[in-house]
């Protein structure tokens, strides 16, 4: 009987557990650290959001690029989702870039790989909380 | 809220900062230890820079 019970918890509580990774992966996408911070880890947390932060604050100062949704070619629309990884920071690019992207220098060019760089590490730092919250690896 | 003009940056100061952030970022996400941590961030700050700057002088001949 006791057995029974177990084998059927089994896959519930498997099932839960992947359903609260899959909320943290998602949360650390949208706000950079926040999936580790719910998971405790908070030195990475506070890496995360810093230097995240720091990409996007120097991108959009460097007046890099930040792809739009109506892209005109497949280039455009890599950029778009890489810029999307720093979830709520897009918003926030946006806003720090009053002036527009200017890429005529090198600055600017340099300010759209800073801005891709930002959404892609977020990106691996959300999978890194969503695998850590499975228990695979932290 | 940024400036018109932006930051001014030359290739070199850009290189460092992006290198520097990105070394950090794979040393906090890929080591526990801080002395691990310290190492992982310096050894992967030294290769960015060595491959940038490689990368720089093997593009010299066909800059003109």
């Amino acid at each position: 009987m006791t057995e029974e019970t177990t084998a059927q918890a089994a896959p519930q509580q498997y099932s839960q557990r992947e359903k609260i990774a899959f909320i943290i992966g998602i949360a650390g996408w949208l706000l950079p650290g926040l999936g580790h911070a719910l998971l405790k880890m908070w030195g990475r947390a506070v890496a995360c959001f810093l230097l995240v932060g720091l990409l996007v604050f120097f991108g959009a100062g460097m007046r890099g690029n930040l792809f739009s949704s109506n892209g005109s070619d497949a280039f455009d629309s890599l950029g778009y989702l890489a810029d999307l990884g720093t979830g709520t920071f897009y918003l926030l690019a946006r806003t720090l870039e009053k002036s527009g992207p200017d890429v005529s220098h090198a600055g600017g060019d340099y300010g759209t790989r800073f801005l891709a760089t930002a959404g892609v590490l977020n990106l691996l730092a959300a999978l890194h909380a969503y695998e850590a919250a499975r228990g695979r690896k932290a | 809220m940024i400036g018109g003009a932006g930051f001014k940056l030359s290739h070199l100061q850009a290189m460092l900062l992006f290198a520097l952030f990105v070394s950090m970022a794979f040393g906090f996400l890929s080591r526990r230890q801080p002395l691990e941590r310290f190492k992982y961030i310096v050894w992967s700050l030294l290769l960015f820079l060595l491959v940038g700057v490689g990368i720089g002088w093997a593009m010299y001949p066909f800059s003109r």
